[in-house]
Order: structure tokens, then C-alpha cells, then sequence
């Protein structure tokens, strides 16, 4: 499955109440990370759908829309 | 292939012209919104506190009574015509429900932002739920019960349609369109004589001084009547949207009418008779009541458990017609580049989290934790304030073009816009739940006390307010994106088919579901028994314990209040 542009502004969007209810989750289990936590978390996830950009938008380009 | 403004062109007009009023509430409610979050977080102060409840006040009826309110009455014109594929009976009927709705809401606009000019004599900071002892100018009550007799004609006006089209056709099943319409007109008209009550023979002589007080109980209760199913009145045109539209921008059918059907009349019965759940800490209404309406209410939760399972059956079915495989890969052949698909689907996806703090809202026991805090805006921003609010914005980009000949300025704009949307609210309504919890008041201006500090579970205040005022901040953005496309698309050329309007028929279709869904009138009649039901008792025992006038004066603005408080302290 490709990854469309598109694709990646719904996910970078969806990753942003993920990374903030992550910290939410640590918080169940008694610990209590910093707000920069928070950044770390959406900054991996960001990677991340880049990365998956990156490995799947080849075919985009080698087949064509 | 010709558009509904080539089929329809009066019925087009006064669509264009409800979403005109609709969309410029918008504008002004989101900007007296950011104003709220940046003043109430400490950030930005342009206004003296003291006007804070000016503010708040046009917000919320600017934008939960107005602009929805008003998207709705076009959106219910476009739905009846198109699905009854025929014009409405007379449009002189139709443009003076538009005259009169328009007038009420200017009317209560004016009373309201009159507040901030002090001069004038003329103010209605009473918030959008209008408690007594809190009183506005007459102007206010007026324009209100203007506004809503206008609502009145304008079921009156669809329910004309459809007599005529039965008389066409003796024994078809009502279009599915057309039959959400006169569902949801129904319980409105049922809900809306708690609040034209309150406004005619109380509210009204309270305020020009015929009846010197008032009893605040009963009119909190006959809003609340209303106030409920109010809601149901926001989310009906998403669900006709979610339901008929969603579907088909998906790329695939409806998966079940007989469903749809089910759903709506399940709106009908259960919506009045739980008004009380918003005033579970109101004294003088007993226990008993309460827990009545407690359980009314979870039966609510059953209709949209349903449509959460149709509308997502739709959306796989349609991906699956455009390629999508596997468990969860399907996801991905969703057309998200659409904005009008992709902000409806962000929209309930909010709305299945707002779904899950309105259970707790909804919880008797639990519900005194959060009453009166910032967790309440925290939940109804992602209910109206999404759920609604950008579905709505969302159909107008598919909607828009069908009632102007003309395309969409920018799709990536449009795509944009809605993105902003849901990430902006989920910084704010997440910061609000929590700022909630930790016992901040809703509707306050300077929630900031000496020698007092909240303590949260996690993170400082200082973080929450910097996530309301930041979050609201993108969704002012995301409302001027909107605005800005919509008005650059009416300066395009027209042209033939600006936007593939055609919606297919549902997987599961209308012969499939009873005969008796049909059957209004039986709807209606179940509907007023289980109204006098759950309010006979209440209401009675209310008017019995202080009298239906009370014994309570006016406060005509806070500040006598205020100034009343210091002399009695003095
Ligand atoms: C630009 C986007 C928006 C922002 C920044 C915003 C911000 C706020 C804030 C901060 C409050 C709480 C004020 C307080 O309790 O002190 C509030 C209240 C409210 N908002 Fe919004 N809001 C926005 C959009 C909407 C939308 C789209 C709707 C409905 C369609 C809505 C309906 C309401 C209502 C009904 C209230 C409660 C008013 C009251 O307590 O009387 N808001 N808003
Ligand atoms: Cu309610």
C-alpha cells in the first residue's frame, strides 16, 4: 500500500493525540513524564510516517498514478 | 449532467442564502472564541473582564443556535427537494420562514453585542441557556421566539412537500432524505414547546416588567426540555450527512437503510425525556426524577452505537470498492485527499471520543465531579463543536458547488482546513477535559485565584492553558481557511457540473425495512406519552413548591448583581 501525501497529513494529524494521551498512559502507571516528552513522542511518530512515506512513494513514482 | 442550482434555482437561492447567515455567525462566533480562550488562559486580555459574558453569550448562540441551526434549515430544503425530486410548494412560504428566522437571529445578535456599548440600556448577557434570574432586553426573548416560529414554518413548508409528493405517490416508501427531515421536525416541534413557553408567558413579561419575578426552576427546566433535544437537532443534519452523503464520497453505498430509519425514529422517542440529565445538581427536583432520566439517557446510547457501526460499514464497503484489502489496510483507500470526505470522517471520529465523555457527563454520581467545569466545554466542543460543526463545513465543499454552479476555489486549502480543525481541537478539548478534572470553572473569565492553586493529575495549569489558548488559536485559523475558500469559490466561473452529485442507492434498501417505520404518526404518539411521562411529576411538584411565577427578581446585567452583592455585604 502507497502512502499517499494526503495519507501523511491525516496521520501526522492522527499522531497528535496519540503522542499527548502517551504521556497519559505513562501517568496510569505512576510515572510522570515532562511536557518535552510529549514532543519527543510526536517527533518520533513524524519520523516515522516519513520514513513510511519514503519506502512506499517509490512506486507512486515508478508506476504513475 | 445539470446541478441542483440548474434543477432547483429558487430553492438553491434560499439554500445560498441560509448558508450566507450561517457562515458569517461562524465567522463572528469563532472570533469572539479565540477571544474567550486567549482572555480566560491570561493570555491575551483585550477586553475588560467584565464583558466577558457579552462575549461568551454571542458565542455560544452565534454559533450553537445560529450558524448550525441555520446550515440546517438549508440543508433540510436542499435534502427535501432533491429527495422528493420536486420544488417546495409555494417559495413565497419558503423565503418568509428564511425573512423571519433571519430576523429573530439578528434581533438576539444585537440585543447581545448592545451589552458592549453600555449607553445603549440594551444588554442580554444571560449565556445561551438563558437562566433566570439572569435578564435580558425583551429584544432578546422577541427575537427568539421569532426565530423559532420561523423553524416551525419551515417544517410546515417540508412537511407541505411532502404531502403533495404523497399525493403523487400513494404507496411508495418516504425517500430516506426527505423522511430524516420530518423525523427530526417532529421531535423539534415537540422539544421546542418547553422553550417557547418559557419565552411567551414568562420570560417575556418578566422582562418588560408585567410579572414582577419569576420561578428560575421552572424555566431551567422547560429550557432544558428543550436543551436536549436541541442537541439532537445539531447532529440530525450531520447524521442525514454521515448517513446519505459520507457514504457515496467514500466510494461506495449506504449499507443499510432499514437501519438509518430505525435510528432516526429511536431519536424521535428517546430525546425529550431526558432533559433532567443536565440538571442533576439542580435542588428541588428529587433523586428519583434524576435517575429516570439518567436511564433514558443510556438507552440514547443505543441509536448511535448504530450509526457508528452503519456509517463505518459504508466507509469499508466503499474502500473495498476502490481496492482496499485486509484487516485495517482498507484505511488507506479511503479517498482522503477529499476534504469534504476526510473532515466528515475526522468529525466522527471526534465524536465517538465526545461519545465517551458524554458517558461521564451522563453518570449521575460521576457527573458531580465535572458539573460546571471546563470538562463540559471540553465535551460539547467535540460534539457540536465537531462532530457538527465540521461536518457541516465539510459538506459545504460538496454542497457549495451544487448551489452556485461553480467549483471549489482550493481542495488542498479545504483538506488543510479540516486537518487544522482536528488538531487544533484536540489540543483544546483535551486540555479542557483535564483543566476539568482538576476543578476549573467553566465560563469564568479570570479562572486564576490568590493563594489558591488546581492540582492536576499530570502537567502543570500553566501547561493546560497554554494547550486551550494555542488549540483554539488553530481553530480560528482553520475558520478563516474555510471562509476564505468558500468566498473565493463564488468569484469562479460557472460551469456544467462543478461536482458529482449523484448519490446511490443503499446497499440494503427501503423495501427491505418494516411498513411501520413509516408510520409517523404512531412515532409522534409514542414520542408525547414518554414526554408527559418523564415531566408530569417534575414539573408539577416544581410549580407546587414556589408557584409558576416564583418569587424571584430580575438581575438585568451582572454588574447589578455584583453591586447589589456589595451593598449586602456592606
Ligand atoms: C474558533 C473555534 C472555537 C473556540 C476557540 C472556542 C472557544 C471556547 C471557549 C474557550 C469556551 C469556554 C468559555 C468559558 O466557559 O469560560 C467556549 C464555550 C462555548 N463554545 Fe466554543 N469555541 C470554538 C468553537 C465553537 C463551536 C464551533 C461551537 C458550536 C457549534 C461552540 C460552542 C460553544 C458553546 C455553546 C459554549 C458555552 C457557552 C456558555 O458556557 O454559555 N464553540 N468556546
Ligand atoms: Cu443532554
Amino acid at each position: 500500500m502507497k502512502l499517499t501525501r494526503a495519507g501523511v497529513l491525516i496521520l501526522v494529524a492522527f499522531s497528535v493525540p496519540v503522542a499527548i494521551e502517551l504521556r497519559t498512559v505513562f501517568g496510569l502507571f505512576g510515572i510522570d513524564l515532562p511536557l518535552a516528552a510529549v514532543g519527543v513522542f510526536e517527533v518520533i511518530l513524524v519520523a516515522a510516517i516519513l520514513v513510511a512515506y519514503a519506502i512506499t512513494a517509490e512506486p507512486e513514482t515508478a508506476t504513475g498514478p | 449532467m445539470a446541478t441542483f442550482v440548474d434543477r432547483y434555482p429558487e430553492e438553491a437561492a434560499v439554500v445560498r442564502a441560509t448558508f450566507v447567515v450561517a457562515f458569517v455567525s461562524l465567522g463572528i462566533g469563532a472570533f469572539f472564541g479565540l477571544i474567550q480562550a486567549l482572555h480566560r488562559t491570561g493570555y491575551v486580555r483585550i477586553l475588560d473582564s467584565v464583558d466577558y459574558y457579552t462575549i461568551l453569550t454571542g458565542h455560544g448562540v452565534l454559533l450553537a443556535l445560529v450558524f448550525t441551526i441555520f446550515f440546517l434549515l438549508g440543508l433540510f430544503t436542499w435534502a427535501v427537494a432533491r429527495s422528493l425530486e420536486r420544488p417546495l410548494p409555494d417559495i413565497r412560504l419558503t423565503w418568509a420562514w428564511f425573512g423571519l428566522t433571519t430576523t429573530g437571529a439578528t434581533l438576539v445578535a444585537v440585543a447581545i453585542l448592545a451589552g458592549l456599548i453600555p449607553s445603549l440600556g440594551v444588554s442580554a448577557d444571560v449565556l445561551y441557556t438563558f437562566y433566570a434570574p439572569l435578564q435580558a432586553h425583551p429584544l432578546f426573548y422577541a427575537g427568539l421566539t421569532m426565530f423559532i416560529v420561523g423553524t416551525w414554518m419551515a417544517g410546515a413548508d417540508w412537511f407541505l412537500a411532502y404531502r403533495a409528493w404523497r399525493a403523487d405517490n400513494p404507496d411508495d416508501r418516504i425517500p430516506l432524505q426527505t423522511f430524516m427531515v420530518l423525523t427530526t421536525m417532529l421531535m423539534w416541534y415537540l422539544s421546542t414547546i418547553g422553550v417557547a413557553v418559557s419565552a411567551v408567558f414568562f420570560l417575556l413579561p418578566w422582562s418588560f416588567g408585567i410579572v414582577e419575578t419569576v420561578n428560575p426552576l421552572l424555566t431551567r427546566t422547560l429550557f432544558w426540555f428543550f436543551g436536549h433535544p436541541v442537541v439532537y437537532f445539531w447532529l440530525m443534519p450531520a447524521y442525514l450527512l454521515w448517513y446519505t452523503v459520507l457514504p457515496k464520497l467514500a466510494g461506495g453505498r449506504l449499507f443499510s437503510d432499514p437501519l438509518a430509519r430505525v435510528v432516526f425514529v429511536l431519536f424521535l422517542l428517546l430525546s425529550t425525556p431526558v432533559g433532567i440529565h443536565h440538571q442533576y445538581l439542580d435542588p428541588g427536583i428529587s433523586e428519583g426524577f434524576k435517575f429516570i432520566a439518567m436511564t433514558n439517557t443510556m438507552f440514547l446510547l443505543l441509536p448511535s452505537l448504530l450509526t457508528a457501526f452503519t456509517v463505518v460499514a459504508s466507509m469499508e464497503h466503499g474502500a473495498r470498492q476502490r481496492g482496499g484489502e485486509g484487516y485495517f489496510k482498507w484505511l488507506g483507500a479511503l479517498p482522503w485527499r477529499d476534504p469534504a470526505f476526510t473532515g466528515m470522517a475526522l468529525a466522527g471520529l471526534m465524536f465517538a471520543a465526545g461519545g465517551f465523555s458524554g458517558m461521564i457527563n451522563a453518570g449521575m454520581n460521576i457527573n458531580y465531579l465535572i458539573h460546571n467545569t471546563l470538562w463540559v466545554p471540553g465535551h460539547f466542543h467535540m460534539t457540536v463543536g465537531t462532530a457538527v460543526a465540521l461536518t457541516m463545513m465539510a459538506g459545504s465543499y460538496w454542497l457549495v458547488p451544487q448551489l452556485t454552479g461553480k467549483r471549489l476555489y482550493s481542495r488542498p486549502i479545504g483538506l488543510l482546513q479540516v486537518v487544522l480543525w482536528f488538531v487544533g481541537m484536540v489540543f483544546m478539548s483535551n486540555a479542557m477535559h483535564r483543566a476539568g478534572l482538576a476543578g476549573v470553572p467553566r465560563r469564568t473569565a479570570e479562572p486564576q485565584y490568590q493563594s489558591f492553586d488546581f492540582s492536576t493529575a499530570l502537567g502543570s495549569v500553566g501547561e493546560l492553558q497554554a494547550q486551550i489558548a494555542f488549540g483554539g488559536f488553530l481553530l480560528f485559523v482553520s475558520v478563516v481557511l474555510f471562509l476564505f475558500n468558500i468566498l473565493l469559490s463564488s468569484f469562479e466561473t460557472p460551469m456544467e457540473s462543478p461536482v458529482d452529485d449523484s448519490l446511490p442507492a443503499p446497499l440494503s434498501g427501503a423495501e427491505g425495512s418494516p411498513l411501520v417505520l413509516d408510520d409517523l404518526r404512531l412515532w409522534t404518539g409514542i414520542a408525547i406519552v414518554l414526554v408527559i411521562l418523564a415531566y408530569t411529576l417534575p414539573l408539577g411538584s416544581i410549580v407546587t413548591d414556589a408557584g409558576l411565577f416564583g418569587d424571584s427578581p430580575g438581575f438585568p446585567v451582572l454588574i447589578d448583581a455584583v453591586a447589589m452583592l456589595k451593598e449586602v455585604v456592606a
